[in-house]
């Protein structure tokens, strides 16, 4: 667990989430949640399913906005700016890495799929595109595993390593935020400490939101730890508190200690 | 690309492949050689069957029927872009052309065959009093395009539809993701992948396109222009090239395996 002194500009705010309501047709997703993410912290984010929070990091990236029929009410201001003012949808997705909980290799080989997003930035030399590829698949501990073979297809490697492949591809457009929804699914236990050693260095660079059903997960990374329940915000504190005896809210203990419901 | 099987599986195919098209080819040949022999022995009294003349005649045809498909499996494709990537799924010019697609695709080719000689007998028939044999060709033309268009361009906008569809959503949403425009989607993720489907699809609107002008052939009787004369060249001309046609369209939708169900 890290301090909050750690780092000196900690409590300038990225995101700011002000009453924000998602209702997929009539069933609501989130209902009125309001929270700030800091500068270079790690934010985790625990509840149980359909608590709302892959339609959270969905409405921050405006991938939401693919599936029909969404109603999103209230603001995010990303660096202070509405993201629903931002005219350039694509410019505002580059600057948040995105990676799904299932991992979505795309049908391409493994270098161009990390190469992807510097491509569509424009960036073409070669010996550029070669440096990004291998320092992205490095802090996504890939690179020992496909070194050798960076031109066979991505969507050929096993679930864990896809997964993996995800996140260098996450990180290979440099983003200012990095979104990672339930990364460790698919990831065996020392790869995942592998990565999460990686992210613990990324948050000099980044805000890193994630989204984990490992609560534990959340306790050795985070600064602060939102708890999220039917798509009410129930508490957000740093990780100390929510995981100490005493939290705000008695339904965090309980979901914390697993003794809930 | 990963959209193709394995190639052992591939071999396969494509052995079955052959042995479907010599079958076809034999049975094929036989059948032409004995309406060939019918069509001499009822018109013995004229030339009109003599081989010579056929081949001006297939290549006139060929020249009317290519550019025209190609025509209208290009507008298909188009039109299927538009339907699926620009207008929502809720749009009500989106659900009423696919009703009416899926109404035209469902129409048997031999009723379309019908249907041209129906229009062009009424079409032609304005012109009775002074029909000239330039009219009455222009008149044959514009039906001929006409059925065409209704015949190829519902059966191009449905596979096109299809093989759009079969690109997943979390690999648009992920592409997406990372920051590329709508342009940068379809081009580098979705047209590569849907477009072995799709030129499977382009196939079967053809080949359902040479059947019809097999059925056209027909036309050309009534139509005292050519008389009989090749008609049974042509007619096998484009019989051939929809059984040829549809073996490759359902040989591309054979090796296409969609990537949900691909192995690791």
């Amino acid at each position: 667990m890290q301090t909050d002194s750690q780092n000196g500009s900690q409590n300038t705010p990225v995101i700011e989430i002000t009453d924000l309501k998602v209702r997929y047709g009539d069933s609501p997703a989130l209902n009125g949640i309001s929270f700030d993410v800091h500068q270079n912290e790690i934010l985790g984010i625990i509840g149980p399913a359909q608590s709302g929070k892959t339609t959270l990091l969905k409405v921050i990236n405006r991938t939401l906005e693919f599936t029909p029929d969404t109603t999103v009410e209230g603001t995010v201001k990303l660096d202070g700016v509405d993201i629903d003012t931002i005219g350039d949808v694509y410019g505002l997705r580059q600057r948040i890495g995105m990676v799904l909980p299932l991992p979505v290799g795309l049908p391409l080989s493994i270098y161009d799929n990390v190469a992807f997003a510097p491509r569509t930035m424009g960036i073409r030399a070669k010996s550029e595109l070669n440096e990004i590829v291998e320092r992205c698949l490095q802090q996504a501990a890939l690179w020992d595993e496909v070194k050798d073979r960076l031109n066979s297809l991505g969507t050929k490697l096993s679930g864990g390593q896809q997964q993996r492949l995800t996140i260098a591809r996450a990180l290979s457009h440099q983003p200012e935020i990095l979104c990672l929804d339930e990364f460790s699914i698919a990831v065996d236990p020392v790869t995942t400490m592998r990565i999460e050693e990686v992210l613990k260095t990324l948050q000099a660079e980044m805000t890193i939101l994630l989204v984990t059903n490992l609560v534990q997960q959340a306790k050795r990374l985070a600064n602060r730890t939102a708890f999220f329940l039917n798509g009410d915000l129930i508490e957000i504190d740093t990780t100390d508190v929510i995981f100490s005896e005493n939290p705000a809210n008695q339904a965090t203990y309980d979901y914390v200690n697993g003794t809930f419901g | 690309m990963n959209a193709l099987t394995t190639r052992p599986e591939l071999r396969k195919k494509i052995v079955l492949l052959s042995i479907t098209v010599i079958i076809e080819g034999v049975a094929f040949i036989f059948f032409w050689s004995v309406l060939r022999k019918t069509a001499a022995t009822h018109m013995q009294a004229s030339s009109a069957s003599r081989t010579s003349d056929a081949l001006p005649n297939l290549l006139s045809d060929l020249n009317l029927i290519l550019p025209m498909s190609l025509l209208a499996i290009l507008l298909g494709i188009v039109c299927a872009f538009y339907l699926e990537e620009w207008l929502s799924s809720t749009s009500w010019i989106r659900r009423f052309i696919e009703s009416q697609v899926a109404f035209l695709t469902g129409i048997p080719s031999l009723l379309y065959g019908l249907l041209a000689v129906i229009i062009f007998f009424g079409y032609a028939g304005v012109f009775k009093a002074t029909r000239t044999t330039f009219q009455h060709n222009t008149a044959l033309f514009y039906t001929e395009m006409l059925i065409f268009i209704l015949m190829v361009i519902p059966v191009a906008i449905k596979a096109t539809q299809e093989a759009l569809r079969s690109v997943e959503t979390p690999i648009r949403e992920s592409t997406y993701a990372l920051g590329a425009n709508r342009w940068q989607v379809l081009t580098q993720q979705v047209i590569p992948r849907a477009f072995p489907q799709m030129l499977a699809g382009g196939c079967r609107a053809m080949s359902q396109a040479f059947a019809a002008a097999a059925l056209l052939t027909g036309i050309h009787i009534w139509s005292h222009t050519t008389g009989l004369r090749g008609l049974p060249d042509r007619f096998m001309l484009f019989l051939g090239g929809a059984l040829l046609l549809s073996n490759a369209s359902s040989f591309l939708t054979e090796i296409y395996v969609p990537a949900s169900t691909q192995q690791n």
